[in-house]
């Protein structure tokens, strides 16, 4: 899985991996979800640019970001920079610190330009349409443009991608800084002066790490070309970027795939039972449930009118004043046992 | 997935079926409205019981006179239904009597704090290890919607048509101030906390008090237009400070200008927790549990000694 063998034609083209020793201006898209760090990165990028002596200006857009919304930071440097924002087809580099988030500015990129692009993925919550079933509104099945770079950051760092951690996104500096040809010392310094300070180390290391896996990347680039593609997690794309030529293409995964059902997390398929004797149709049930399963019926009793959509999170049972509502498990003969179950539940209690 | 066998979820709890193998399933369904929080917190306490007990058998249900005093009735329990307000006495003498019997008192804010003002706060000068669950739902319910002494001001009742304009009792920091050992306060829109806290309360040695908020449909959400039991649920999470800190500090009755109740924002989770000897000790009562070697231990700052 050494990612510098799958580097194979991806640096030939973009911006032909010019080796000019620095750049002296640009322009810069950093685009993810809120939490990763986007404008720390851009924060970071800008010292750098100032220590150099060059002047920076920057803009970034994060409304609604701490509940997962989209942030965009736009980033233009050189000896003098009027306007701050980066007009489409400009920028030289795009930073994706999640892989829809990053696609999403590709039309910003400058023809030869490097998108570097995690290949993390968050999949909002509304993209979840059927969380019963596991089914998601979410291209999973992106092909990866001309001039993306896709990072894998969690398995660059070493970490695995549910471990959350505060360093994996400063691999994409790490590679930028590759590009940017800037001194390293000062990317240090930035990256000291910029991220919480708890994290100073794992940061410096995580930009290490994308550096030389970068470095060696652009290395492998020229010395394996024409090699033929491995058959690894990273698609190839043409040497001429052609869209006709996308026979090549591999995909990263198949589109709105189950990524993780109801059943197969509790071991059966969870079910409402409402003793109607009980109940006293006060329709608490009815407006707790998140995926709208219970509705009152003409008798003022609650019913479950939408069953396949009951994912068991047990809100209505638990908030029923009549203690009418149970949740029980259809469980099949050869599954887990119940007891599972409860142990998983038991945990949230 | 074919050969299904249907099991009984234990959504509510680690057992199977655990909350109805307690209930008394004769008295069912219940007498509370539609909408009423006490069977949400009867249903919370069930979790908690069966979760540490095979039967009630030593655990004895002390109540008083109200919708919340009436919800022991439908505890398969050692029960005890008393005169209106006299929950805590009763209890108190049936400790002493029989030491080894967990008792737990379910009292109301008109039963507990009005007409049994006196004996709560006693019971929690004395620190008696017993568990008190007050189910605060701000209004006298079962005698036909009077002012409690926990109405809040601005709230129509019975007695109040124009308006109540009298001050309300914190009774979390009454019975604090009156010397319990444990004190604090849940919603009934978070019946996990409830279920969390209680199990606490169990646990402590000492005069442990509970103050569950809860919602009286028919005469308080009615007459003050609070709409039905689910929009009063729903709006105590919108009071809750720690859900939306910024909506509670909105609207106050003095700056509405249509004035409606507007229920406080109270601090919840446990508000006071600090220990010294139970009145069983005190009295060398055998059989009851001690309190930390009958040292007299002072936690949480509280710089007061014993009484």
């Amino acid at each position: 899985m050494a990612s510098n063998q799958t580097a194979g034609k991806v640096m030939t083209n973009g911006n032909g991996g010019e080796n000019m020793a620095s750049v002296r201006s640009g322009n810069l898209v950093l685009g993810g979800v809120g939490g990763q760090g986007i404008i720390t990165a851009s924060n970071t990028i800008s010292y750098v640019c100032i220590e150099a002596g060059l002047n920076v200006k920057k803009s970034e857009v994060h409304g609604m970001s701490q509940r997962g919304g989209a942030v965009v930071s736009h980033l233009r440097f050189g000896a003098e920079v009027h306007s701050v924002i980066v007009e489409p087809g400009q920028a030289e580099w795009i930073l994706g610190f999640e892989w829809e988030e990053g696609l999403r500015y590709l039309e910003y990129l400058k023809p030869g330009g490097v998108a570097f692009v995690s290949t993390e993925r968050r999949i909002p919550p509304s993209a979840q349409v059927d969380r019963r079933g596991g089914k998601i509104n979410y291209p999973l099945d992106s092909e990866v443009p001309v001039g993306v770079v896709p990072v894998d950051t969690y398995r660059i760092v070493g970490k695995a991608a549910s471990e959350r951690t505060a360093s994996a996104q400063t691999v994409l500096l790490g590679a930028l800084s590759v590009e940017m040809g800037l001194p390293v010392e000062l990317w240090h310094k930035a990256i000291e002066a910029t991220v919480p300070p708890k994290t100073i180390k794992a940061n410096l290391l995580s930009f290490e790490n994308g550096r030389s896996w970068y470095e060696e990347r652009k290395g492998g680039a020229t010395a394996r070309q024409g090699a033929s593609s491995h058959s690894e997690d990273y698609p190839n794309r043409s040497t001429n970027g052609n869209k006709a030529a996308s026979s090549g293409i591999k995909k990263l995964g198949s589109s709105s795939e189950a990524v993780m059902s109801i059943s197969s997390w509790m071991g059966g398929t969870p079910r409402v039972e409402i003793t109607r004797a009980w109940c006293k149709g006060c329709n608490i049930c009815v407006s707790v449930c998140p995926e709208r399963v219970l509705s009152i019926d003409s008798q003022e009793i609650a019913v479950v009118s939408e069953p396949d959509r009951c994912t068991g999170c047990g809100l209505c049972a638990r908030l029923c004043p009549d203690l009418a509502i149970d949740i029980l498990l259809d469980e099949a003969a050869n599954d887990e046992p119940v007891q599972s179950l409860a142990k998983k539940l038991g945990d949230n209690r | 997935m074919n050969a299904e066998v249907k099991v009984k979820a234990p959504t509510r709890a680690p057992m199977v079926g655990a909350e109805k193998r307690l209930l008394r399933h004769a008295m069912m369904p219940h007498m509370l409205c539609p909408g009423c929080g006490h069977g949400i917190v009867l249903d919370a306490m069930l979790a908690v019981l069966s979760a540490r007990y095979d039967n009630l058998d030593n655990v004895a249900f002390v109540a008083g006179i109200g919708c919340s005093s009436r919800i022991v009735g439908y505890i398969d329990a050692c029960t005890l239904h008393t005169t209106h307000g006299r929950p805590l006495s009763f209890a108190t003498g049936l400790k002493l009597a029989r030491p080894d019997l967990n008792v737990i008192v379910v009292t109301g804010d008109g039963d507990g704090v009005s007409i049994g003002g006196n004996h709560l706060i006693h019971a929690a000068r004395r620190n008696i290890d017993i568990t008190c669950v007050l189910l605060n739902n701000e209004i006298y319910g079962m005698t036909g919607g009077q002012a409690a002494p926990t109405t809040v001001p601005g709230a129509y009742t019975s007695t109040t048509p124009q308006g109540n304009t009298q001050h309300p009792f914190d009774v979390s920091e009454l019975v604090k101030a009156a010397g319990a050992t444990f004190v604090a306060r849940a919603s009934s829109y978070r019946p996990q906390v409830v279920g969390d806290i209680f199990g606490q309360a169990l646990d402590h040695v000492g005069f442990s008090f509970l103050e569950v908020m809860t919602d009286c449909t028919e005469y308080f959400g009615r007459t003050n237009r609070f709409g039905d039991g689910a929009d009063m649920l729903m709006s105590q999470s919108r009071y809750d400070p720690s859900i939306d800190a910024d909506l509670a500090s909105r609207a106050t009755v003095e700056e509405l200008t249509n004035p409606q109740p507007v229920r406080p924002v109270l601090p919840k989770g446990i508000l006071h927790r600090s220990s010294r000897l139970t009145l069983e000790e005190t009295l060398s009562v055998s059989g009851g549990r001690c309190s930390s070697a009958n040292e007299i231990e002072v936690l949480d700052g509280d710089t007061r000694r014993g009484f």
